[in-house]
């Protein structure tokens, strides 16, 4: 079993200290690390000069799928990547979403005060993934007069997506197409209580209460 | 080669001035005066550090459609950049140089949850595509909010992992671990099942390669 | 200082990245030419073979093209591209502790040429430290690939892995006992 090298020889493989710095007892065991140092091969290798054009095959390929020569572009190989303008997540884009959606899209919209979107041909179709999945939330709250759904996706805002009973059983419930990626989100009951969703997972919210988490992947939404 | 000086800007992401000015508007509608001159002074800390800071402004406003009192609304904020900044810690400790924003807030979120930071850098040392690190905060952060113990939360990831799953499975996990409790199963009891069937590694050890006729090394999980 | 245009070679990384992005798709060979042999040593030392680092230069050089758009600081992307490579590197070796499939000889990677006196033993002790540095953890083979072969310092590799100075002294000391042990009959 070989014993390791000095603390004080590591430090001159280290470049910390010279050969002539360390004590006589240790030149020798110096010098044998230094031998296992210098035996690492600096030659610079090269590689074979067809990799070049493999490359540009390849990613000539990649450039050409996207539809245009244009931009590289922003394939969507990331499950979470929310968007940084939190200004797009009231964005509806109904044209990603099953066709029918489109009806409680624009019935979204609505809500939200802003004119039904337009699709527009094209520059959805670089990447071609879902930018918005359909989730349902549903609450059981007999009693209640008003109950909304508040969370990241709409900046908390409890008058942004009011839900609707359900027939007369006291069940509650909407559908908001939230985009991809992973949401905070809490009921409000008559405009002041807080209610976290009963059947989602629930973390902290730094204030004394509980948000529940809801994670919107293609297709469809996992709690 | 010397590409180090280089790499090492590459921590930082968005230029700092163009990411708080955007704050600005959406905070302006939203919350006091008060919690808004603090906030930019957080995330303008924070933006410094290379830490994202889109989730400060996001908890300021929730602090405020919540109806939290203002100096409970900074503290919060303040704790999440603290997390922010030990999850950043803990994703870099990983061997990750530049974490995207969504890596640290999943390491924040994990935080939340429990996890300590060495296991928050245990998850993204474990991470290999087609799991994001990300990803897999997330769905361990998940798990530990449906009350599945950290460190079973841990081994239930690294085990899904390690055997090859897809990205959907681990991020089915949750609504396993969901459908496990409906069926009477504790949590904790869930998650076990799970990691039994996923074929886990015990927490704390991760796979180390040991060539074909060598013993495993003195040290399986040292650096 | 203009860019001459049509001499390739004057070209600074940002110019040819931005013009990539604006759809010159062609320019993209001058990055391509100008980073394939960079980090070759340094793959080839990670993964043990040249031609399984050739593959992970490839892949990262395509990768690095596919998320041309999110590189945030076009005269970067060296630095930015050496990371990719990183990732990929550290991705093959897991994929291979997988598999259970050992990596290739490192004889063919291996340039005896290159040695002035020919002398047997050193010939032999560069071989062995090769097959050794494959027996090291991935941590502690990139450190002293970057510091001995590289010849980064310390605070430079920290930049670059995301480790403290400390814990790369660490890696490197244990390193240093392991290659040791490794080499004791060429030492």
């Amino acid at each position: 079993m070989t014993t390791g090298y000095h603390p004080l020889v590591k430090r001159l493989l280290d470049g910390e200290l010279s050969l002539a710095e360390l004590p006589p007892e240790l030149r020798a065991e110096g010098e044998e690390a230094l031998r296992l140092v210098g035996a690492a091969d600096r030659a610079p290798v090269a590689l074979s000069p067809a990799l070049e054009e493999r490359v540009m095959a390849t990613v000539r390929g990649h450039a050409a799928s996207l539809g245009h020569a244009a931009s590289p572009g922003h394939r969507a190989w990331r499950w979470l990547n929310t968007p940084r303008d939190v200004e797009l997540r009231l964005r509806v884009r109904p044209w990603t979403v099953w066709a029918g959606a489109l009806a409680a899209a624009a019935a979204l919209a609505l809500l939200l005060g802003r004119p039904a979107p337009e699709p527009v041909p094209g520059a959805q179709a670089r990447g071609g993934t879902r930018d918005s999945v359909l989730v349902r939330f549903v609450l059981y709250a007999p009693g209640a007069h008003r109950v909304a759904v508040a969370g990241t996706f709409n900046q908390w805002d409890r008058a942004a997506a009011p839900l609707v009973p359900a027939g007369t059983s006291g069940v509650w419930t909407t559908t908001l197409a939230l985009p991809v990626g992973q949401h905070q989100y809490a009921f409000v009951v008559d405009g002041a209580r807080w209610v976290a969703d009963p059947g989602a997972p629930a973390v902290n919210d730094g204030f004394g209460r509980r948000n529940s988490i809801v994670a919107v992947t293609a297709p469809g939404a996992h709690l | 080669m010397r590409t180090i000086g280089l790499a090492a800007t590459l921590l930082l992401g968005a230029t700092l001035a163009g990411e708080l000015a955007a704050q600005q508007p959406r905070l302006d509608r939203r919350v006091s005066p008060e919690v808004q001159r603090a906030v930019q002074v957080i995330a303008a800390d924070a933006a410094a550090r290379g830490l994202p800071v889109d989730p400060l402004v996001q908890k300021a406003i929730e602090g405020a459609a919540k109806g939290v009192p203002n100096d409970r609304v900074i503290a919060a904020v303040r704790a999440l950049a603290g997390r922010l900044g030990e999850s950043m810690a803990a994703v870099r400790e990983a061997g990750v140089a530049a974490p995207g924003g969504d890596v640290v807030e999943g390491g924040a979120d994990a935080l939340n949850a429990g996890f300590s930071g060495r296991q928050v850098s245990d998850l993204v040392r474990v991470s290999r595509p087609p799991h994001d690190a990300a990803l897999t905060l997330r769905v361990a952060a998940t798990l530990a909010a449906l009350g599945v113990p950290t460190k079973q939360a841990l081994q239930l990831v690294q085990g899904t992992i390690g055997s090859d799953r897809s990205a959907s499975d681990l991020l089915g996990l949750p609504g396993q671990v969901q459908a496990g409790v409906a069926r009477g199963a504790t949590p904790a009891q869930a998650a076990a099942g799970l990691a039994r069937a996923a074929g886990g590694t015990p927490p704390g050890r991760l796979p180390d390669w040991v060539p074909p006729g060598q013993q495993k090394p003195k040290n399986p999980h040292k650096p | 200082m203009g860019v001459l245009l049509g001499l390739e070679g004057e070209a600074t990384d940002a110019e040819v990245v931005r013009a990539v992005l604006a759809g010159d798709v062609e320019r993209y060979a001058v990055l391509v030419r100008r980073y394939r042999d960079r980090y070759a040593r340094y793959a080839s030392r990670m993964l043990g073979s040249r031609d399984v680092a050739e593959d992970a230069v490839q892949d990262a050089l395509v990768r690095a093209f596919d998320r041309l758009a999110d590189c945030r600081e076009p005269d970067k992307f060296a630095g930015w591209l050496f990371l990719i490579l990183r990732n990929r590197c550290f991705a093959e070796r897991r994929r291979r502790q997988r598999l259970e499939r050992p990596l290739d000889s490192t004889d063919e990677m291996f340039a005896a040429p290159d040695r002035p006196d020919g002398a047997y033993e050193q010939v032999e002790r560069a071989h062995a430290l090769e097959r050794a540095l494959q027996h090291l953890t991935p941590e502690q083979r990139e450190v002293f690939v970057l510091k001995h072969m590289e010849g980064l310092a310390y605070e430079e590799i920290a930049g670059v892995t995301g480790a403290t100075v400390a814990s790369l002294k660490m890696r490197m000391h244990r390193a240093y006992d392991r290659l040791r042990e490794l080499m004791k009959e060429h030492l």
